[in-house]
C-alpha cells in the first residue's frame, strides 16, 4: 500500500457553486462541508508511475459541533489519458461516484476521524493520466445524520501496490 | 399568526447548524432530524401560545406595539437568560 497523493485545502479546486468554504480551525486550513446540502471540491494531479491495484481515498476530517450521528461521503475520479477525446475546457467525465458507508462521527467535536472510500469506480486510471478527485459530503443522504459542518483537513489517495 | 412554512423552518434548521459550526459550539447527542423536529416543535409552540403571550403583555404595549416588536421583545427576554452576546449584537452594549 502506497500513498499516491495528498490533497490539502489550500490546493482544492472549487466549482462555481455548492462548494465547501475554505476556513481555518485553530490556524489549520479546512474545507467546511455543509450538513444540509451537498458541496464538493476536487484536486488535480498526474497519476504517478507505479500506480496499481485498487485505489482508496481517505478523508481526514473533524466535526465542527456534532458529537453524534453519521456522515456519508462520496468520491469520484476523472482520468484523462493522452489522446482522449475529452474537451477539457468544456466537458467533465467523472466516473460513477463511490460512496463511503455511514460512519459515526467522533464523540467529541474537533477530534480527527479518517473515513476510507474504496474507489471501485476509478475511470480506468493509469500511470501518466491527468486526473481529478472530486469529494463531496453526501449531506442529503438519509444516513448522513450529523449536524453542522464537517471540516476536511486533508485527503489521501492510496493504491494497493 | 400562522406557523412558519416548511421552507422557512428548513432555513432556520440550516442556519442554526451553520451558526453553531462557525462558533465551534458543541451540539451533543443531536442528529439533523432531531434538530429539524426541535425547530418544528418550537414553531408549533410559538403558534399555539401566541395568544397567551399577547394577553400577558400590559395593555399599553399590547395595543400599541406591532407584532414584530412584540416578537423582538420575547426573543430578547429569552435570549437574555441564555445567550446575552447575541442580544448585544442586536441592540448593542447597554448600561
Amino acid at each position: 500500500m502506497a500513498t499516491r497523493f495528498v490533497g490539502l485545502p489550500s490546493s482544492a479546486e472549487l466549482p462555481a457553486s455548492a462548494y465547501p468554504q475554505l476556513t481555518q480551525i485553530n490556524q489549520r486550513p479546512a474545507m467546511a462541508f455543509d450538513a444540509a446540502s451537498d458541496e464538493n471540491c476536487s484536486w488535480t494531479d498526474v497519476a504517478p508511475q507505479g500506480l496499481s491495484g485498487t485505489l482508496t481515498l481517505l478523508i481526514y476530517y473533524a466535526m465542527a459541533s456534532a458529537t453524534s450521528g453519521n456522515t456519508v461521503w462520496q468520491a469520484q475520479i476523472e482520468a484523462i489519458t493522452d489522446g482522449d477525446a475529452t474537451d477539457l475546457d468544456s466537458a467533465t467525465s467523472f466516473d460513477t461516484a463511490n460512496s463511503s458507508s455511514a460512519t459515526a462521527v467522533p464523540g467529541t467535536a474537533g477530534q480527527l476521524d479518517v473515513i476510507s472510500i474504496t474507489l471501485t469506480n476509478a475511470d480506468s486510471i493509469a500511470a501518466g493520466d491527468l486526473y481529478r478527485i472530486s469529494v463531496n459530503r453526501d449531506a442529503n443522504n438519509a444516513s448522513d445524520t450529523a449536524t453542522g459542518d464537517a471540516y476536511v483537513l486533508a485527503v489521501e489517495l492510496r493504491d494497493s501496490a | 399568526m400562522a406557523a412558519l412554512s416548511t421552507t422557512i423552518r428548513q432555513q432556520i434548521w440550516r442556519g442554526l447548524m451553520r451558526y453553531w459550526s462557525t462558533q465551534l459550539e458543541t451540539v451533543a447527542g443531536i442528529t439533523k432530524s432531531d434538530l429539524q423536529a426541535a425547530v418544528n416543535a418550537a414553531d408549533d409552540w410559538a403558534d399555539s401560545n401566541a395568544a397567551s403571550y399577547n394577553s400577558a403583555l400590559p395593555t399599553a404595549f399590547r395595543t400599541n406595539a406591532t407584532a414584530a416588536q412584540k416578537a423582538l421583545l420575547l426573543a430578547i427576554v429569552v435570549l437574555a437568560r441564555y445567550n446575552a452576546p447575541i442580544i448585544r449584537a442586536i441592540v448593542g452594549e447597554v448600561d
